[in-house]
């Protein structure tokens, strides 16, 4: 579960980008964050992620209260999320087995688990023998696959995604949406995103923010501004 | 391992300024312990021989050379006295011109002068001895050693703390150097390091891979000076035979043990080993972990 209660975030030089949000999302839920450009969709994303403070409120996600977490809760708390992004974050000097595997190294699993893991999710994402094929080699699209095997891989229960199809074409970004489609129910989801057909037509949670204030909560919501 | 090479081969330029950096510091290192233990191990040489040796003409009888001996050993100052009479004299001479049958001719237990080998409680009584001995009858030639013990301690003195400068100048230098280079790898790998800690990667997870090559480059670096300078060192060694011909073996006295220097023996050379690989580890592991503790947030 993750809470938002009365979360405000300001930044040093005094611009303010999220006042008074509160929200609550269950265990498994899809919801996509909307909204303009400074809107506060990737300050919500980075606050779940703990790579941000709130200036006020209190976020919490799972068992984690992030105000009073400690460097060995974090790191489990941040084992528990996966995060795309978009510009994909791909390293160019590893091959994409090794991209996915370094979610994975990092709990110090196995060689033969890591490649056991990565295969599945390697097949998931539709990229099945690319597993050692550099970035360079590799479309956008392709490319955002590579970054949503690696957030996903290794039983990550949170999946962040701050404009995942942001820079890919309109056949690409269905392809990406029904890998989210995929997983949802087993994982919470959480996109941002300014696309419209999308949000419009998988009718999920919608939270809708304006100049860092949640306007609307919408169940089956769509794409309003 | 796989990570450390491949990390190497990524890193090409900056890997080999490490490695060349460790080469220089350990090589030079290497040769000023070399220099020390040689130097302490011919004091310990120089201190081990007669410290006073009085030689008597051929005609003093044994008995005054007795008298003068037991003399000495009342005195207080002396720890022990040899005499060595004609005929050992004339075995010594033997053994030391076996080669040569022309000296060996010349030669008759008559003509060698009988002596007595003397060791001083302290090196300060050694002027006290020498001037009793000067005033004996009988009394050809007195000899000490006092000026090469001293001059040798004064060098060993002088050497050993020019390598402490020497040290000093390059672990810091090195230290330096390395961070650097750790600092720009740190800097090169910034979005894997960005992305490892997002990911949930600890502290030491994200410093491990540093540490692990500075490892590497610290036990290669000290494997290949050590194997470079043991072959010079063998290559070198007609010339240090003939130098130090006549010194059978130099050994250092730790108190609980002594370390035989030369002939080179191999738990010599397994401590120069040790000596190199740990300061070479220690001292490439420790500026990976300052680098490392400084950039690695």
């Amino acid at each position: 579960m993750i809470l938002f209660e009365n979360v405000f975030k300001k930044f040093p030089l005094g611009n303010t980008a999220l006042q008074d949000i509160s929200f609550e999302i269950q265990d498994n839920e899809f919801v996509f964050l909307v909204g303009s450009s400074g809107a506060g969709k990737t300050s919500i994303l980075k606050l779940i992620l703990r790579d941000m403070v709130p200036t006020s409120g209190m976020v919490a996600v799972n068992e984690f209260d992030l105000s009073s977490i400690n460097f060995r809760q974090l790191e489990k708390l941040r084992r528990s999320i996966g995060f795309v992004f978009q510009d994909f974050k791909i390293l160019d000097e590893k091959n994409v087995f090794e991209n996915i595997a370094i979610g994975l190294q990092i709990t110090g699993l196995s060689t033969k688990e890591i490649k056991r893991k990565v295969t599945e999710v390697l097949e998931l994402v539709g990229l099945e023998n690319k597993d050692k094929v550099f970035p360079i080699q590799l479309s956008a699209g392709e490319l955002q696959r590579v970054s949503i095997a690696r957030a996903v891989c290794g039983d990550r229960k949170i999946i962040l995604a701050d404009e995942p199809t942001g820079n890919l074409d309109p056949k690409t970004t269905w392809d990406i949406m029904k890998i989210f489609k995929k997983l949802e129910g087993k994982k919470t989801i959480i996109i941002a995103t300014h696309n419209t057909d999308i949000v419009n037509s998988l009718k999920k949670r919608v939270f809708l923010l304006k100049e860092g204030r949640m306007v609307k909560d919408m169940r089956k919501g769509g794409y309003e501004l | 391992m796989r990570d450390v090479l491949t990390a190497i081969k990524r890193t090409p330029y900056q890997s080999f300024a490490t490695f060349f950096t460790l080469f220089l510091t350990l090589f030079l290192s290497l040769a000023v312990f070399f220099i020390l233990t040689f130097l302490y191990g011919i004091l310990g040489y120089v201190e081990s021989r007669p410290q006073v040796t009085v030689y008597f003409q051929t005609q003093t009888s044994e008995s005054d050379i007795q008298k003068i001996k037991d003399d000495l050993l009342t005195s207080g100052k002396v720890v022990s006295a040899k005499y060595v009479s004609k005929n050992e004299a004339f075995t010594i001479y033997q053994k030391m011109n076996k080669d040569n049958p022309l000296l060996l001719e010349m030669v008759s237990p008559d003509i060698l002068p009988p002596s007595l080998e003397i060791f001083a409680k302290k090196p300060t009584f050694l002027p006290e001895i020498a001037e009793f001995l000067k005033k004996q009858p009988g009394i050809d030639e007195v000899n000490f050693q006092k000026n090469i013990i001293d001059k040798l301690l004064s060098l060993t003195s002088i050497v050993r703390r020019a390598s402490m400068i020497f040290f000093g100048y390059f672990i810091v230098t090195t230290v330096i150097i390395l961070i650097s280079i750790t600092h720009f790898k740190i800097a090169l790998k910034k979005d894997e390091i960005e992305l490892m800690r997002l990911l949930g990667a600890s502290k030491f997870y994200i410093k491990k891979p540093f540490l692990k090559e500075a490892v590497f480059f610290g036990l290669i670096s000290s494997v290949i000076v050590f194997s470079i300078f043991m072959g010079v060192f063998y290559l070198s060694r007609y010339y240090l035979q003939a130098y130090l011909s006549g010194v059978a073996n130099l050994s250092i006295d730790l108190g609980f043990y002594t370390l035989s220097v030369w002939p080179v023996t191999l738990e010599f050379a397994g401590l120069a080993f040790v000596f190199t690989a740990f300061f070479g580890i220690a001292i490439s592991t420790a500026s990976t972990l300052l680098a490392t503790q400084k950039y690695i947030k």
